[in-house]
């Protein structure tokens, strides 16, 4: 199975893809069996991304012509260790998803919409591994047009005002966003005669001084396209409808992976076609970090005044989508790695995040930060990985997130930008000043008559499993960093050559 | 050669900027819901409209060859390469608006009406 996978990557899409469309069949036969075999599915993906990255990481690039047309021509697919990661981290992220989902789906969704939301998961996930591992521009729109419809699928799926009202709004600004990228990918077309990304950075780096107003042109026209898509700051505003409004498995994906995948998306074409001297020298690299530093700013802020969980989970990561795109915006090696180890980090916390809120609503049916009121001798597992989660957002050491953190200072003192690491910590306490209410009600404010007793947590183990898995997974990563931090530093060989 | 004349010369690109303009101003300003579909297909549009330009050239043929035929240095041949991307981006374009309008089926079964102002009223009282 290795073997083939490593001669022929595309499989794992097309194997996942396939999976999408078993399902109504299995749907068809027994309902019930869909959540499982989707599980399944994932495990074998994630087992061969993860052969996948080990092969990355001894230093092999595989380069696959799909359908033995040769680059030019064809279609390629390129693993490497940035492609290997982000295939990684979307099986391992979407594996635990799916599993959580197996228990919480009937109470969320309609009976009968069960097999069809599995479709449109697994859609997804092949999708976004899609998007991960091609080295052509035409396809990488395909597949970002993909992702899209299937992500406001998600959302639909809860059927209800907020969420079909949401699902509208986030395919009215996506189909915006994908045309300024399909555009930017035509000018590119006219500009290099290519669709390979290879050739069209090579043939770019010959022809480039003859059009600098379309350069100017197709950059922000990128910038503003991925930006809606991955709701950096002041194009978020479709997110914390969309996000808040489905169900728990469909925010915790929505939420951990789609948006970054756009982000991958965005740094193959500037960095790999565009390079960083372009970038810095016409000051797009200065526009991305100033949207970032008012998305770390800004998004916390407006997660503190919200009152619902999950609105509040929504908003935190248009804040957290700031650091991913400030270690893009940096450019120096550290500062680029902690933003690419950023997107597994995020999407770890993020997910642990969303689905503590899900199990808090399974059992006791509140929405709300201020009722939680010793939830914690209640509900333990569930409070116990949600204040893991969320004290490793405020990025205290020990946790995953401090390590994003800490590289994100160190590398923006390598850029020359030592104002950046006061706004870190300054972010960082913003993240408390949210987080940490929630944790204290929990734990500490307790109606004295109360008999101060640990209950354990009436939610099926499904739920509770996933929850401890993806707690161990931050404590871990926060201890071990080694495994995504050699992946992300090699990451970041192939754009700053 | 003056501005105006180049833009003579090339005025399908002119065209499809202007046209995505439009599609961008309508998709976000109009307050129906049907307008804003309306909205994103003349941008998708004006896209499938640069490419088609950027592949054609004037007095070429379709890139048709048999096998038998001598060939004579005088024909020049259309890229064809555009034509299969505008192919496939309109059966992604077909896609979103048929999911679109499926969106906004279910909007008039909740909220009774088609106007994005309405159905924001609306939720503001509930």
């Amino acid at each position: 199975m290795f073997s083939f996978v490593v001669a022929h990557p595309p499989a794992l899409v097309v194997f996942v893809l396939m999976g999408a469309f078993i399902m109504p069949t299995i749907s068809h036969f027994r309902r019930s069996l869909c959540g499982p075999a989707s599980c399944v599915i994932m495990l074998v993906a994630l087992m061969c991304s993860f052969h996948l990255a080990r092969f990355a990481m001894a230093g092999n690039t595989i380069k696959y012509a799909a359908g033995g047309w040769l680059p030019p021509w064809g279609i390629e697919v390129v693993i490497n260790s940035f492609s290997a990661f982000i295939l990684l981290i979307i099986s391992f992220i979407c594996l635990l998803i799916l599993f959580y989902s197996t228990a919480s789906l009937q109470t969320e969704i309609a009976y009968n919409a069960i097999g069809w939301y599995y479709t449109i998961f697994l859609l997804l996930v092949a999708s976004m591994m899609g998007m991960a591992i091609t080295n052509d521009i035409f396809n990488m729109y395909v597949f970002i047009e993909v992702t899209g419809i299937s992500a406001c699928a998600l959302v639909l799926a809860k059927n209800t005002k907020m969420a079909t009202d949401a699902a509208f709004k986030y395919l009215l600004l996506a189909t915006v966003g994908s045309g300024f990228v399909l555009f930017g990918i035509s000018l590119m077309y006219m500009i290099t005669g290519n669709l390979n990304i290879d050739y069209v950075a090579m043939e770019f780096r010959q022809v480039y001084t003859q059009y600098p107003f379309l350069i100017w042109t197709v950059l922000s026209f990128f910038l503003v396209g991925f930006g809606i898509k991955s709701a950096l700051f002041p194009l978020h505003l479709w997110l914390p409808d969309a996000h808040s409004s489905a169900p728990t498995s469909s925010s915790a994906i929505l939420s951990g992976l789609v948006v970054k995948a756009y982000i991958v998306a965005l740094l193959k074409f500037y960095y790999i076609i565009f390079g960083f001297e372009l970038l810095d020298a016409i000051f797009i690299r200065h526009l991305i970090l100033i949207m970032a530093a008012s998305a770390m700013l800004f998004g916390s802020m407006f997660a503190f005044a919200q009152l619902d969980i999950k609105r509040r989970l929504a908003y935190s990561s248009v804040a957290q989508i700031g650091y991913v795109f400030l270690g893009i915006g940096l450019g120096s090696p550290l500062g680029m790695a902690a933003g690419i180890i950023h997107i597994f980090n995020h999407a770890v916390m993020k997910a642990c995040l969303f689905m503590a809120a899900g199990a808090i609503y399974y059992q006791t049916g509140n929405k709300q930060v201020n009722k939680l009121q010793g939830l914690g001798y209640e509900m333990p597992i569930t409070l116990g990985a949600f204040s893991i989660a969320a004290l490793s957002m405020v990025g205290l050491p020990l946790f995953s997130g401090f390590i994003s953190k800490w590289y994100l200072a160190q590398g923006s003192i390598e850029a020359g930008m030592p104002l950046f690491v006061g706004l870190i910590i300054l972010s960082g306490l913003l993240n408390a000043s949210y987080f940490l209410p929630i944790i204290w009600q929990a734990f500490f404010d307790v109606d004295q008559h109360k008999p101060k007793t640990f209950t354990l947590d009436a939610i099926p183990f499904p739920m509770a499993a996933t929850l401890v898995v993806l707690a161990l997974t931050i404590i871990y990563f926060g201890l071990n960093p080694e495994f995504p931090l050699t992946l992300a530093q090699q990451a970041v060989m192939i754009f700053l050559p | 050669m003056s501005v105006f004349a180049k833009l003579m010369q090339n005025y399908p690109f002119f065209v499809s900027e202007v046209l995505f303009c439009i599609g961008i101003y309508t998709t976000l300003s109009q307050t129906s819901l049907m307008k804003k579909i309306i909205g994103i297909n003349i941008i998708g549009n004006s896209i499938f409209l640069l490419l088609i330009a950027a592949g054609n050239i004037r007095e070429g043929i379709a890139p048709i060859m048999h096998s038998g035929d001598h060939l004579p240095q005088e024909i020049v041949y259309v890229n064809p390469l555009p034509a299969a991307l505008v192919l496939t981006g309109i059966v992604v374009s077909l896609s979103v608006t048929a999911f679109a309008l499926s969106i906004v089926v279910r909007l008039y079964d909740y909220y009774g009406t088609i106007e994005s102002n309405e159905i924001l009223e609306i939720r503001s009282w509930e």
